[in-house]
């Protein structure tokens, strides 16, 4: 497992992807996809930055990347108010806005998204990305693409 | 990430280099939008250094766009890597945008691209 807990600064978001598209390869990812989950990653981040925090960068989060023989799981953490999860929705795209598309691209290319109720300080939400042929494996948590 | 602009005859070139994400995209649309204001009949942004970029970016250049149209400027996107290419794909933008190949193609089309978007 690893943890980075850094502060909320968008500067260091390259930083956090270097790590999701290193642990991904390691797990035997494709660099394409690597890529796409670091996208997913860096776009649940920049929420936390900009909607939870908004827009502070003196405050913390961390991700916690868990390498599993079915899965990559990422869990984000934060300190901020509690996210409001019936609000968060991807924008239809037929909508030609700026915006709006960071949660369409986490739903897009992670497997689960959820929020843990448990987690009192503040949110943590579990992203995972099941390996190639391996989905089946898993059973555990909310159903797909929640939250 | 750098920006860079060049300014050729009737076309105004930025040169973004580098990842855009929540960081740096303030800066490729300072750049962008100055340009489009700038009211030259064309500008063009060269991706082809663009190594990442996120849903901030991608609002960037559909702002640039929507401002093209105000302005009636025709704006372009040229030299797309694949994984730039992809995501604008899945937002199903790539069909909203000009998109050429590369800077020749770029250059000689962009004076046929009508100014609300489109060949």
């Amino acid at each position: 497992m690893i943890r980075i807990s850094i502060c909320s600064q968008p500067r260091l978001l390259n930083i956090l992807r270097g790590v999701v598209k290193f642990t991904a390869q390691e797990a035997g990812v494709s660099q394409a996809d690597a890529d796409y989950l670091a996208l997913a990653i860096d776009e649940a981040v920049a929420n936390i930055i900009r909607h939870t925090y908004k827009g502070r960068h003196d405050t913390r989060l961390a991700l916690e990347v868990h390498t599993f023989p079915d899965r990559l799981e990422y869990v984000l953490e934060d300190w901020g108010p509690k996210v409001c999860e019936e609000k968060i929705r991807p924008r239809p795209l037929d909508e030609v806005r700026p915006g709006g598309l960071g949660t369409f691209f986490i739903y897009s290319f992670m497997d689960k998204c959820s929020y843990d109720p448990d987690f009192k300080e503040g949110n943590r939400l579990k992203l995972v990305k099941f390996l190639p042929g391996k989905g089946a494996c898993y059973n555990e948590g909310s159903s797909a693409k929640s939250g | 990430m750098k920006v860079q602009v060049r300014n050729l005859d009737k076309v105004s070139i930025i040169d973004p280099t580098g990842d855009v994400d929540l960081y740096s995209s303030p800066s490729l649309r300072d750049a962008l939008l100055a340009e489009i204001k700038a009211d030259g009949p064309s500008v063009l942004a060269n991706m082809a250094g663009v190594t990442y970029i996120d849903s901030s970016g991608i609002a960037t250049l559909v702002e640039g766009l929507q401002l093209s149209r105000q302005t009636k400027t025709r704006f372009g996107l040229y030299g797309l890597r694949p994984n730039a290419r992809s995501v604008l794909e899945l937002a199903r933008l790539n069909k909203v945008f000009t998109i050429f190949e590369n800077e020749a193609e770029a250059l000689e089309k962009i004076g046929t691209v009508k100014p609300f978007g489109g060949l």
